[in-house]
C-alpha cells in the first residue's frame, strides 16, 4: 500500500502542487463536506485548470484595481511607523502608549526566503511572548505555517499586534469601506474566515514553542477604510465559530486517507502535458476521474471552487442544486424528477416520503387550480 | 419562498424553462421608465466607472469616467448622470389630480405619476444608495462647490434607495427580483441574480434550452457582468490598458490622444453596458406582458402619495437625508416595513389564486364548493335582528382554522365570514361551516350575489387586504431616554458636504 | 505606407486601423479565455501580440493625425451626445490642469537628488519617498514624484563605490538596528551620524514624533505656509495624542507639545538600542556596507530602495 503522500502526488500527476493560502484554507471551510474538493485540495490539484479541461472553466480571478488598492491602502495604514494603525488601536481599542514598536519581517537582512522569515517570525514571537515587557508589539508581515492536509503552508497576515488587551491580536487590513457602520457583510464574513486562519496558525506556532492557546486572541481586529475617504477605521470581531469550523475541516483533510481508501487505486488528474504544457489526456476521461471523487454541489460552490460549474452539470437534476432552502421546501426529497413524480401521485411506498408526497401532491393540485394548467 | 414556488422550480428543471409563479403581474410598470445600468471600479467603494442610462431603449446615454479613482472625474461623471436623472424625476412635478376625500381625510391632490427607475439586480439598488450617500451632502459652495444638480441626485438617489425597502412599492426596481418574482428559473436563488441567465430561463432564444440559455449568460465575454461589478478579466486585459492609456495621455497633456483613448474607453465600455441595456428593456416587455393584480393601482398610487410628500419637503427646504436614523425613527421604519410586508403579501393572495395557493397549502386559506347555504338567516339573539347567512363549504384543503375565527374572501372582501364549526367530510375533505356578516347591502335581505350559492367555489383566508392601523410610536420629541432621548434635529454639517470622496 | 501621402492613404490607413481594432477585441477575448481557462502561459503569449497590436494601432492614429484636421468621430445619435459634451469639456479642464501641474517643470528646479536632500534635512530623520515627497510639495516647491525616488539609492550607491566620499554627502540607506541591512524604503543622509541612521523596534515612531515636530516648527517658522503645508501637519497630529485640539482644528505649537510628550515615553529605550547598534555597525562594517548596509547574501539589486 503507498503511502497517503504518494497516493496524493499521484492524484495531482506531474505538476508541482499549488500552494494554498489564507484565502484558499477559508474557501475549505465553505462545503466541509466535499470529497472531491477535500481531495483536490489535499493534493495540490490545480482546480482551474483541470476545470477548465474537463470543458467547464470558471473565471475565479481578481481585478487588478482590486489588488491594487488593497496594497494601497495596507501601505498608508502602515506608513510611518504604523501610525495611522496607532492611533486607531490606542483610540478604538485602548493600546498602552508605551506600546510601538515595530518589527518589520517581510524581509530578513535584504532576504525573504519563507524558511528565513518564518524562523525570524517565530524567534520573535516566542521572545516577546516569553520575556513580556519592551519585546515588540507590531510585527508586521509574519510569516507563519500551518499544516493543512499534512504539508505545511506558509501564511503572511497583514500584522500581529501584541499586547493589545495582553495578548497577540491578528490584525487584517482590509479595503473594502464601512460606509456609516456598515459594510458588505459578504466581504466582511470572508476576511473574519481568514483572519481566523491566521489565528490557528498563530496558535500552532506558539504551541510548538510551548505557549498556550490564551495567548492569542478570539478576537480580530479588522482594519477598513471608513465612508469614501480613505481614513481607516478598526473593529475586533470575534472568530471562534469560524475557528471551530476550520479546525474540524483542516482535521478532515488530515484524515484524507479515509476517503482515498474508496477511491481506485490508479486515479490520477494528470493532463499528461505535451512539452509545451498543452494537456493531452483527453477530456472526457479526465472528467471520468473527476467523476470517480463524489462531490457535494451546492449553489455557494459558485462563489468559492474552481470546478463549480464541472459538478453542477454532474448535479443537474438534484433539488440541491437549486439551493437549500428548495431543497427544503420540496420536503428534502433529492431528485426532481421523484419530486415531480410524487407530485403526480407516484405511490411513495412506505416510510418516510409518505408525508413528502401528500405535501407534493397538495402542492402540485394547488398549482393546477391556482394556474389552470396540468402539473 | 415556498412548496408551491420550489415546485415551480421543479417543474423548470424538468422542462428547461422558467415557469410562472404568478398569474398577474404584482408590481407597476411606469410607461416611461428609467433605466439605468451603473458600473463601479473594483475594490473602490462606490466608485462610478460607466453607466447607460435613459427612458428610451434606442437612445441611451453613455457615460463614462475616464479614470474613476480621480475625484473631479467622479464629480463630473454624478453632474452628468445627473443630467439625466434629475430631468427625468422633476418631469413628473407638472400634472396633480384630486384625490377624493374619505371618512375623517380632507379631499387632497397630489402629483399625477411618479418616476420609476429600473437596475439591473440588488447590487444595481445597493449602488444608487452608495451614490446617493457620497453625493447627497455635497454643496455648491464652499471648498469643493459642485454643480447645484448633484446633492439634488443625492437626495433623489437617497430618497429612491429608501423607498426601495418598502414592500409593494414600484418606485425603484432591480429586474432581476422583478422577473425572479413572477417567474422561477430552474436555478438556485444565488443563480437568479444574473440578469441574462435569468431571462435566458425565461425566454430561451430559440433551439436552446432554459439550461444553455443560462450557461452561455456566464460567459463573461458574450454576456458581461450587469454590474456594478466588471468581469476581472476585462478589468485586466481591456479597462487597465486604456486607463493607464488615458492617464499618461493626460499627464503629457496630450489632447489629441487623450480623444483617441476616450473613444476606446467608450467603445469598450459601451460593450459591456449594450447587452444589459437590451436586456433591462426586454424585461420591461416581460413584465408589461402580464396583466397588473387588483391592487397593483393602488400600491402606485402610496408610490405618488409619498413622492408627492417628498417632493414637497424640497420645496419647503427640507434639508438632505441623515446619515443613520435615530432610535425611533429606525423602529417605526421597521414596524411600517413588517406592516407593508404582511399588508402586501395579503393583497397579492388576494389578487393571484396562484399566490393564494401558497397560502391555502400553509392552512391559511382555504378553497372548494359551497355545499349548502341559508342566505337569509337572521341572528335574532340581540335586541336587533341581525342579516347573518350561513354557508358550508368543503376543501381539500388542509385546515388549521380555529373556531370563532374570522375570514375574508377575495370574492367578496368587505365580508367577514366567523367559523362556526370544522368537521371531516370524508375523502380527505373538511367541511367548514361560515356565518356571513357585511357586505349584504342595508335591509334584512342580502343583495343578490353578495352571498355565495350552492356550487360556487369559495375561498377563505385568515387574513384580509383591508387597511392595518400603523402601530403607536411615541413622537420624536418624546423619544424615551433608554433610546437616547429625543435627538436633536438633523443639520447637515460643513464636514458632510467636505467629506473625502477619494 | 505610412511615408506615403494623400486621401488614398488616409483611406487605406483607416482600413487598416479598422483590422487592427479588430485583431485586438479578438486578441482581448482570447487572453481572457485562456485566463478563465487557468492557462497562463498562453494568456501571456497572447498578451504580447495584443500590446504589439495595441502599439500598431496607437501608431497607426498618431500617423493619422499628422493628416488634414480628422473629420469629427462619428457619434450614435443620444447614444454619445450627452456624454461626449460633458466629457470635451473635462478633458479640456484635466488638459490644462495638466498642463500646469507638476508635468510642466517649473522655473529653477534643483536636481532630484538636491531636492530630497532638501526634505530630509528638515525632516532630520530617514523617511519614505511618499513623506519626503510630501514634505517637498508642503514647505518645498512641489511634489516630487515618488516612482523616480526608487532608484536613487541605487544610483548613489553605485556613485560612492566608483569614487568614495566624491561627493559632499550620499543619499543612502537606513540600517536594521539587528542585521544592520538596508531598511526597505527609507532614505537617509550619509552625514548624518549612524545612531541616527539604525533604525530598532521604537524608531519608527520616535522618527515619526521627530518628523512632526521639525514640520510644526517649519510651518512656525515659514511665512504663509500653504494648504498642502497645514494638510501635511494635520495628518501629523490626528495621529499622536492632544495633537489635534478640535476637528479641523491644527495649531503647530500644539502638535510638537503633543509630539513631545509622547517622545518623552519612547525616547531613552530607542537611543539604548541605536547606541549600541550604532557601536556594532562602526566596528563590524566597511564604508559602503556602513551607508549602504550589510546583505546576509548577495541578494538581487533590483530588491533594494523598491
Amino acid at each position: 500500500m503507498d503511502s497517503t503522500e504518494a497516493r496524493l502526488d499521484r492524484i495531482r500527476g506531474k505538476v508541482p502542487p499549488r500552494n494554498h493560502n489564507a484565502r484558499t484554507i477559508a474557501a475549505l471551510s465553505s462545503n466541509p463536506g466535499c470529497a472531491r474538493r477535500a481531495i483536490m485540495d489535499a493534493a495540490g490539484a490545480d482546480k482551474q485548470r483541470l476545470a477548465a479541461h474537463a470543458g467547464f472553466p470558471a473565471g475565479f480571478g481578481q481585478s487588478q484595481f482590486a489588488i491594487t488598492r488593497g496594497n494601497a491602502f495596507e501601505a498608508q495604514v502602515k506608513a510611518n511607523g504604523c501610525a495611522e494603525l496607532l492611533r486607531l488601536l490606542r483610540d478604538q481599542l485602548r493600546l498602552p502608549i508605551p506600546e510601538v514598536s515595530y518589527d518589520n519581517l517581510e524581509e530578513v537582512g535584504g532576504d525573504a526566503s519563507r524558511e528565513l522569515r518564518h524562523a525570524r517570525t517565530r524567534h520573535l514571537l516566542m521572545r516577546t511572548a516569553a520575556s513580556g515587557r519592551d519585546a515588540g508589539t507590531l510585527f508586521d508581515h509574519p510569516l507563519l505555517r500551518l499544516e493543512v492536509g499534512g504539508r505545511a503552508v506558509y501564511l503572511e497576515p497583514d500584522l500581529i499586534a501584541f499586547r493589545l488587551n495582553g495578548r497577540f491580536h491578528v490584525v487584517e487590513i482590509k479595503s473594502f469601506a464601512v460606509i456609516d457602520g456598515q459594510a458588505d457583510g459578504d466581504k466582511v464574513a470572508a476576511a473574519v474566515i481568514q483572519s481566523a486562519v491566521y489565528v490557528l496558525a498563530l496558535r500552532q506556532l506558539l504551541a510548538e514553542l510551548g505557549i498556550g492557546p490564551d495567548a492569542v486572541a478570539d478576537e480580530v481586529i479588522l482594519v477598513c477604510p471608513e465612508n469614501f475617504a480613505n481614513q481607516p477605521t478598526a473593529a475586533a470581531l470575534d472568530v471562534r465559530k469560524q475557528l471551530t469550523v476550520l479546525r474540524r475541516q483542516l482535521a478532515r483533510l488530515q484524515r484524507v486517507d479515509t476517503l482515498l481508501d474508496l477511491l481506485p487505486a490508479a486515479l490520477t488528474f494528470d493532463l499528461d502535458p505535451d512539452p509545451a504544457g498543452t494537456p493531452r489526456r483527453p477530456a472526457a476521461d479526465l472528467a471520468d476521474a473527476v467523476r470517480a471523487v463524489p462531490a457535494r454541489y451546492a449553489p455557494e460552490c459558485l462563489a468559492s471552487c474552481e470546478m463549480c460549474f464541472f459538478c453542477r452539470d454532474e448535479a443537474r437534476g438534484a433539488t440541491a442544486a437549486l439551493g437549500r432552502a428548495v431543497r427544503d421546501e420540496l420536503c428534502g426529497v433529492e431528485h426532481v424528477a421523484s419530486v415531480l413524480s410524487l407530485a403526480r401521485g407516484a405511490d411513495p411506498g412506505p416510510g418516510e416520503l409518505a408525508e413528502a408526497a401528500q405535501v407534493l401532491r397538495s402542492a402540485a393540485r394547488l398549482r393546477q387550480e391556482g394556474l389552470g394548467e396540468a402539473v | 419562498m415556498s412548496t408551491l414556488t420550489s415546485l415551480a422550480r421543479a417543474l423548470a428543471v424538468e422542462r428547461g424553462r422558467a415557469q410562472p409563479l404568478c398569474t398577474v403581474r404584482h408590481l407597476h410598470v411606469s410607461d416611461r421608465p428609467l433605466v439605468v445600468v451603473p458600473l463601479a471600479m473594483a475594490g473602490e467603494a462606490n466608485a462610478p466607472l460607466a453607466a447607460m442610462a435613459g427612458d428610451d431603449p434606442r437612445s441611451p446615454a453613455l457615460l463614462v469616467v475616464s479614470q474613476p479613482r480621480n475625484r473631479d472625474d467622479r464629480f463630473a461623471f454624478a453632474a452628468e448622470l445627473a443630467d439625466v436623472i434629475v430631468p427625468y424625476i422633476e418631469g413628473f412635478l407638472g400634472a396633480e389630480e384630486a384625490v377624493p376625500g374619505g371618512p375623517g381625510r380632507e379631499p387632497r391632490t397630489r402629483l399625477a405619476d411618479a418616476p420609476q427607475l429600473l437596475v439591473p439586480s440588488p447590487a444595481g439598488i445597493a449602488f444608487v444608495r452608495l451614490l446617493g450617500r457620497s453625493t447627497r451632502f455635497r454643496r455648491a459652495e464652499g471648498p469643493y462647490p459642485v454643480p447645484e444638480r448633484v446633492p439634488a441626485l443625492g437626495r433623489w438617489l437617497t430618497f429612491l434607495a429608501e423607498r426601495a425597502e418598502y414592500p409593494g412599492s414600484s418606485l425603484l426596481l432591480a429586474a432581476t427580483d422583478a422577473l425572479a418574482g413572477h417567474w422561477a428559473s430552474g436555478q438556485s436563488p444565488a443563480e437568479d441574480l444574473n440578469l441574462a441567465a435569468l431571462a435566458g430561463w425565461i425566454e430561451p432564444p430559440d433551439g436552446l434550452s432554459g439550461w444553455e440559455a443560462a450557461a452561455a449568460a456566464e460567459d463573461p465575454l458574450t454576456w458581461p457582468p450587469a454590474g456594478p461589478a466588471t468581469d476581472p478579466t476585462f478589468d485586466n486585459e481591456v479597462l487597465a490598458p486604456l486607463i493607464a492609456a488615458h492617464d499618461q495621455a493626460r499627464a503629457a497633456g496630450d489632447i489629441a490622444a487623450m480623444g483617441r483613448v476616450r473613444t476606446r474607453l467608450e467603445q469598450a465600455l459601451a460593450s459591456q453596458l449594450l447587452p444589459t441595456w437590451r436586456l433591462m428593456w426586454r424585461a420591461v416587455e416581460l413584465l408589461r406582458g402580464l396583466p397588473p393584480g387588483g391592487h397593483v393601482g393602488m400600491r402606485w398610487c402610496a408610490d405618488k402619495d409619498v413622492f408627492t410628500g417628498y417632493v414637497d419637503y424640497l420645496r419647503e427646504g427640507g434639508p438632505p437625508q441623515p446619515r443613520r436614523d435615530t432610535a425611533v425613527a429606525a423602529a417605526r421604519r421597521l414596524a411600517t416595513l413588517e406592516r407593508l410586508l404582511a399588508a402586501c403579501s395579503a393583497q397579492r393572495a388576494f389578487d393571484d389564486p396562484l399566490v393564494m395557493a401558497e397560502f391555502r397549502l400553509s392552512g391559511e386559506a382555504m378553497a372548494g364548493p359551497v355545499t349548502a347555504a341559508e342566505p337569509g338567516r337572521q341572528d335574532t339573539s340581540g335586541p336587533r335582528r341581525k342579516l347573518r347567512p350561513h354557508i358550508t363549504m368543503e376543501t381539500s384543503d388542509p385546515v388549521l382554522l380555529d373556531l370563532g375565527a374570522v375570514l375574508s374572501s377575495p370574492a367578496r372582501p368587505r365580508q367577514e365570514a366567523r367559523v362556526l364549526s370544522v368537521s371531516a367530510a370524508g375523502a380527505g375533505r373538511t367541511r367548514v361551516v361560515l356565518e356571513l356578516a357585511g357586505g349584504m347591502g342595508r335591509g334584512l335581505a342580502a343583495a343578490p350575489g353578495s352571498v355565495p350559492e350552492v356550487g360556487e367555489v369559495v375561498c377563505y383566508a385568515t387574513f384580509s387586504d383591508g387597511y392595518q392601523r400603523p402601530p403607536a410610536f411615541p413622537e420624536l420629541a418624546d423619544t424615551p431616554w433608554t433610546h437616547g432621548g429625543p435627538p436633536p434635529a438633523y443639520v447637515p454639517s460643513d464636514e458632510d458636504a467636505r467629506e473625502v470622496w477619494s | 505606407m505610412l511615408e506615403k501621402t494623400g486621401s488614398d492613404t488616409v483611406a487605406g490607413m483607416a482600413e487598416s486601423i479598422g483590422a487592427l481594432e479588430e485583431r485586438i477585441e479578438l486578441l482581448r477575448a482570447q487572453v481572457r479565455q485562456a485566463l478563465v481557462g487557468g492557462n497562463r502561459e498562453r494568456a501571456s503569449e497572447l498578451r504580447r501580440g495584443l500590446r504589439e497590436a495595441e502599439r500598431a494601432w496607437h501608431d497607426a492614429l498618431a500617423a493619422l493625425e499628422q493628416e488634414p484636421p480628422e473629420q469629427q468621430r462619428p457619434r450614435d445619435g443620444r447614444l454619445l451626445a450627452g456624454a461626449a459634451e460633458g466629457n470635451a469639456r473635462a478633458q479640456a479642464g484635466s488638459a490644462e490642469r495638466g498642463l500646469a501641474g507638476p508635468a510642466a517643470p517649473p522655473r529653477l528646479q534643483l536636481p532630484l537628488r538636491e531636492q530630497v536632500h532638501q526634505a530630509l534635512t528638515l525632516l532630520t530623520v530617514p523617511a519614505s519617498p511618499r513623506l519626503i515627497s510630501a514634505v517637498h510639495e508642503a514647505l518645498f516647491a512641489g511634489a516630487i514624484s515618488t516612482a523616480r525616488l526608487t532608484s536613487l539609492r541605487r544610483d548613489e550607491e553605485r556613485s560612492f563605490l566608483v569614487a568614495p566620499f566624491a561627493r559632499p554627502y550620499y543619499l543612502c540607506a537606513a540600517l536594521t538596528a539587528d542585521l544592520l541591512a538596508p531598511v526597505r524604503g527609507l532614505l537617509a543622509v550619509s552625514t548624518w551620524p549612524m545612531e541616527r541612521r539604525v533604525i530598532g523596534p521604537l524608531s519608527p515612531r520616535v522618527d515619526y514624533l521627530t518628523a512632526a515636530i521639525q514640520i510644526a516648527e517649519s510651518v512656525q517658522r515659514i511665512p504663509g505656509p500653504g494648504p498642502a503645508a497645514w494638510r501635511l501637519l494635520w495628518r501629523f497630529a490626528v495621529n499622536i495624542p492632544g495633537g489635534s485640539a478640535q476637528a479641523g482644528e491644527v495649531d503647530p505649537a500644539t502638535v510638537a507639545r503633543a509630539a513631545r510628550a509622547e517622545m518623552e515615553i519612547h525616547a531613552d529605550a530607542d537611543t539604548a538600542t541605536r547606541g549600541a547598534a550604532a557601536a556594532r555597525a562602526r566596528r563590524q562594517l566597511g564604508d559602503p556596507e556602513q551607508l549602504f548596509g550589510s546583505r546576509l547574501r548577495a541578494a538581487p539589486q533590483a530588491g533594494v530602495g523598491a
